[in-house]
């Protein structure tokens, strides 16, 4: 399988008065196409930055990071639509962003929307969708220019319990659905479990990969991950090296 | 009308309770209005007052009336009107402009800072004689005057307004590799709209302010004028009815931006 991403010892330091910060420290890891990548780390450890160092919107101080021609879609805490434009226009924001909004591409956005079931929505405004709807409508959004990659940044913190685990169901059967490589950022240990074929975990500030781990689960559905006995094994063992 | 079919007796009765009142506060803001100019006609007309000074309703209608005969009134409205609306377009345009720049340029930001600060903090009226001495005694210089006091306070709201756009929204668009020019124009013009329609509401303030200020300065004509030349020769008449004019006209364009403020939330 071709490798989409790879960090080389990619060090960041940030610099203010204050004194000099080291987010990351010689970082290594890679995802290769079609996985679903979760990286876990202690709160304040630097995971967003190491997403928008994937994505290019950062330039390391030390290192390298290939992300060779792949294109990357951001998913972020919240969903971000812009509540003053349609659930539709927030979904074509990216293709007039991208200067990309033809007919054909509109069409196959609106047939993804249609086809998760937002089609009722499209003229509403994203105040009257529910939280759940809400993040799906920034899914199909993310998705609407056909990214290669996807970056989630912690995409349902922000989110009640209840609804995360029924919003985290839904949107990573759309993902698996759609055929999509992955790469998730969280500091919830059973979220990773969940969705996850390969976890890597990182230390406290500054960040290292410590640990490396291949899943492999009979089902890819988070809520009957959930309930495999394997889960628990998975979660202390993620727990004792987060808390390492 | 037609929902109403479908509302259960206690909610109907609910609408009806907050329908009446409505109503009820209406009348009471009606009946102090008229109980105070009543108040203040009867003491004028028994003399408890000295109507010379006080004035009344009566002697204000009165006055207008004249005005209006002697064809002035809308003389003088119309040039106060003129100063005001054109000093706040240029106001509300130029400081929109200018906010524009200072957000996209930090350098320009933080250089012009202090400056504005300082501009912020003069009392525009201290610069009277300048604006005399420059824009002569027409209209032009009461026009410059309500710029001056308005550009300031628009600049600093509505450069808060484009500062506080959210980070993650402004995060999401870089990510999809947006330009500076479309973050401007898809997120933070439209996300700073709020802050705009409150510019407006505040610089209609400011606008009567720098005119009638303009007018008390230098001027031939307008309502300010009336008040200024009233005072001189003590028609206090005269003064009165200017003050009601100008109450009726400042509260007509605040309708109309709040109308504005109304149509665009709709569209929202």
């Amino acid at each position: 399988m071709k490798e989409v991403l790879r960090f080389e010892d990619v060090s960041m330091h940030y610099h203010s008065k204050q004194g000099e910060t080291v987010a990351l420290e010689k970082v290594n890891f890679s995802v290769k196409e079609g996985e679903f990548v979760a990286i876990i780390g202690p709160s304040g450890c630097g995971k967003t930055t190491l997403l928008s160092l994937a994505a290019g919107l950062l330039t390391p101080t030390d290192g390298k990071v290939k992300n060779g021609d792949v294109s990357f879609g951001y998913m972020l805490q919240k969903d971000e639509l812009f509540p003053w434009r349609t659930i539709e226009k927030n979904i074509f924001l990216p293709l007039e962003i991208k200067r990309a909004n033809t007919p054909q591409n509109r069409e196959r956005a609106l047939a993804l929307a249609e086809k998760y079931g937002l089609k009722q929505f499209l003229k509403n405004y994203p105040s009257s969708l529910s939280g759940g709807m809400r993040q799906r409508a920034a899914l199909i959004r993310t998705l609407a220019v056909n990214p290669d990659v996807l970056l989630l940044d912690e995409p349902f913190s922000a989110l009640d319990y209840q609804t995360r685990l029924s919003v985290c169901d839904d949107v990573y059967k759309i993902i698996r659905n759609e055929k999509k490589t992955a790469l998730l950022i969280t500091h919830d240990i059973s979220e990773a479990i969940s969705v996850a074929d390969k976890i890597f975990v990182l230390s406290q500030r500054p960040a290292r990969v410590t640990a490396k781990h291949l899943l492999s689960f009979p089902e890819n559905e988070p809520l009957k991950r959930r309930e495999n006995k394997e889960f628990s094994r998975w979660f202390e063992l993620l727990w004792k090296e987060l808390n390492a | 009308m037609k929902k109403s079919m479908n509302y259960s007796p206690r909610h109907l009765q609910y609408l009806k309770s907050v329908r009446n009142k409505s109503i009820a506060v209406n009348i009471a803001r009606f009946a102090i209005l008229f109980l105070l100019l009543l108040i203040w006609e009867l003491s004028a007309r028994f003399a408890w007052i000295n109507p010379f000074i006080t004035s009344s309703p009566s002697r204000i209608g009165k006055t207008i009336a004249q005005l209006y005969e002697n064809g002035t009134l809308f003389y003088h409205v119309g040039t106060t009107l003129w100063e005001t609306l054109t000093g706040f377009f240029i106001a509300v345009v130029v400081g929109y402009a200018v906010a524009l720049l200072l957000w996209w340029s930090e350098a320009f930001r933080r250089i012009s800072e202090p400056y504005f600060v300082v501009l912020n903090a003069l009392p525009k009226i201290a610069l009277g004689p300048l604006i005399i001495i420059w824009c002569g005694t027409g209209s032009e210089a009461i026009v410059f005057m309500t710029v001056l006091i308005g550009l300031i306070v628009a600049i600093l709201n509505m450069l808060n307004g484009f500062m506080a756009t959210d980070e993650n929204k402004l995060l999401l668009l870089r990510s999809m590799g947006a330009s500076k020019i479309q973050i401007l124009t898809k997120l933070v013009i439209p996300s700073s709209l709020p802050n705009f329609i409150s510019m407006l509401k505040i610089n209609v303030g400011m606008a009567w302010i720098g005119s009638i200020m303009g007018e008390y300065i230098v001027s031939k004509a307008g309502i300010g004028y009336l008040i200024v030349y009233g005072g001189q020769v003590f028609k206090l008449d005269l003064v009165m009815s200017a003050v009601f004019i100008l109450c009726v006209l400042a509260a007509a364009m605040y309708a109309i931006v709040a109308l504005v403020e109304r149509l665009v939330i709709k569209n929202k």
